[in-house]
């Protein structure tokens, strides 16, 4: 008996069953892997409110442009912000008739009432309090900026509830792994029914149980890692069309293209070994399963 | 050389027979008979070392089954086949699948070597072209006959077959009579457990064999010639 025939019994004796087994199985990696994708992405909320919510420096009324645009330069290059931008008083102007139609009249009196600004966006994973001070405590000393607008109490708020939301996402990802796992554990001991008459054959023609349940939990890993590889790239597949689709989704989720680094690689790669081993693992409690339930 | 020493057996609470000594040499060929509910197919798990008698061992090339390294018996498993009474259903439905079975607990045997010998071995059983047709829509002769040319396929040194000449029918005693005499010639080891001798067997090789507890025991030589 060789390790290797062992371990593509199950292939052998029920491909059919193995190919509807491996058909649901893809299906659920792949929305799994969907999930996962986006919650990597987009740190569940904090995508949102770090577009939602900028740091505004706002500047003292006589700074001229020059010295905006030097403020917002020095506030892209601190540490965990995504970008800075300055705005003139006349692109202010602008926004607050857009905001606030009929209000022209305010002008006439003595020329533009609104200075510049400088718009501060954080990454994601740095909009937190913390990373907000840090931000602050930097440009509020600055002797052209007249004050910090950081959202006060009602970001509080929302931070607080940003993570209330995300533990409940990733809650909501463990538990759909569990059903995973425990769905693939069932599909194991099902099987592991059918083909007890043949894995007796194999034992009673001396193949020890151990390595018969060792090579078709090894089987389990490697076929584990195959669909899970196929079921992430279609994942990512998935994400990217819908990046072109829904202008939405970039806000919310982020870029696809964002996936290739490797502060979400790391993940991704985690995700397909826990993946495999998950697979030989359910293969090994299905086979114990099954194996009491005969007795 | 199988041998079992003072081997006894129990079974639902009452001894089924006690103190049996047996030896089978290489290249013989054994029919084990007895009335039903002897403990015939007993008889044969006990001596491929499958279950541990309730008395005495059994011992094969100088080394117990089962009072000493489970090895030995896995080994001794391994190089027999073994064609049952019975055929429960499985998970591989066809012809072809308890082929592939018998190649997966065989050790090296190619795909492509397999699909050779499959045809041979069916023809040879009479049951060419059989390779898709499933195994549950056949007879029990059909059954029988597939059965032994699956364990063939792993050409086991020691056969183990149970109720293979009542199961397959009169019609295929001389057929299957011959073979098992071609693999005595090979120097392979043949045990058969039937109710009773093949009455085309009677005819030729007359005698009433060796009493053994409940059982008669007919001896085949390679050449095919009864003995005690």
């Amino acid at each position: 008996m060789t390790g290797s025939s062992l371990r593509w019994v199950d292939w052998k004796l029920a491909p059919r069953a193995m190919l509807r087994e491996s058909a649901g199985r893809f299906l659920l990696l792949f929305l799994l892997g969907l999930f996962f994708a986006s919650l990597l992405l987009s740190g569940g909320m904090n995508r949102y409110l770090s577009d939602q919510w900028p740091v505004t420096a706002v500047l003292r009324l006589s700074v001229p442009p020059a010295e905006g645009q030097g403020i917002a330069g020095k506030a892209a290059g601190l540490p965990g912000v995504l970008s800075a931008a300055y705005r003139d008083p006349e692109a202010s102007w602008k926004e607050f008739l857009a905001a606030y139609p009929g209000t022209e009249s305010l002008r006439a009196a003595g020329g533009n009432p609104l200075p510049g600004y400088v718009e501060v966006r954080l990454r994601p994973e740095t909009f937190t309090e913390g990373g907000i001070r840090a931000v602050a405590s930097v440009l509020q000393p600055l002797p052209q900026v007249e004050k910090i607008l950081s959202g006060g109490d009602a970001l509080s708020r929302q931070l607080r509830a940003r993570e209330w939301v995300n533990a409940i996402l990733w809650g909501a990802f463990a538990f759909l792994c569990a059903c995973s796992f425990s769905i693939f554990r069932l599909q194991e001991k099902a099987r592991t029914a059918l083909l007890s008459t043949d894995l007796e054959f194999l034992r009673e023609r001396g193949v020890p149980a151990r390595s018969i349940v060792a090579s078709r939990a090894s089987g389990a890993v490697l076929a584990g890692l195959l669909l899970s590889l196929a079921a992430m790239g279609a994942a990512v597949s998935a994400l990217s069309l819908l990046e072109t689709r829904l202008p939405l989704f970039t806000r919310l989720i982020g870029r696809a293209g964002d996936l290739l680094t490797l502060p979400i690689l790391v993940p991704a790669a985690l995700f397909l070994f826990a993946s495999a081993l998950g697979a030989g693992a359910a293969s090994f409690l299905g086979w114990r399963a099954a194996q009491s339930g005969r007795k | 050389m199988i041998e079992a020493f003072r081997v006894g057996a129990v079974s639902r609470g009452g001894t089924l027979w006690d103190g049996l000594d047996l030896a089978f040499d290489d290249g013989e060929v054994c029919v084990v008979t007895g009335p039903p509910a002897s403990g015939k197919t007993l008889l044969l798990r006990i001596l491929r070392g499958d279950r541990r008698p309730d008395a005495g061992d059994v011992v094969v090339g100088g080394e117990s089954l089962y009072r000493g390294n489970a090895g030995v018996a896995r080994a001794f498993q391994a190089s027999s086949g073994v064609v049952p009474e019975e055929f429960p259903s499985s998970g591989g439905d066809t012809v072809r699948d308890r082929f592939r079975l018998s190649s997966v607990a065989g050790d090296g045997i190619s795909a492509k070597e397999r699909r050779r010998r499959e045809e041979e071995l069916l023809s040879m059983v009479g049951m060419q072209d059989a390779q898709g047709s499933r195994f549950s829509s056949l007879s029990i002769s059909e059954k029988a006959r597939v059965s032994l040319a699956a364990e063939l396929l792993r050409g086991p040194k020691v056969l183990f077959a149970d109720m293979l000449f009542h199961n397959a029918g009169g019609e295929w005693t001389d057929m299957l009579g011959g073979l098992i005499r071609a693999l005595a010639k090979e120097g392979k080891t043949v045990l058969l457990a039937e109710r009773a001798m093949p009455e085309r067997w009677r005819l030729r090789e007359p005698g009433e064999g060796i009493v053994k507890g409940p059982f008669r025991l007919f001896r085949l030589t390679s050449k095919g010639e009864a003995s005690r």
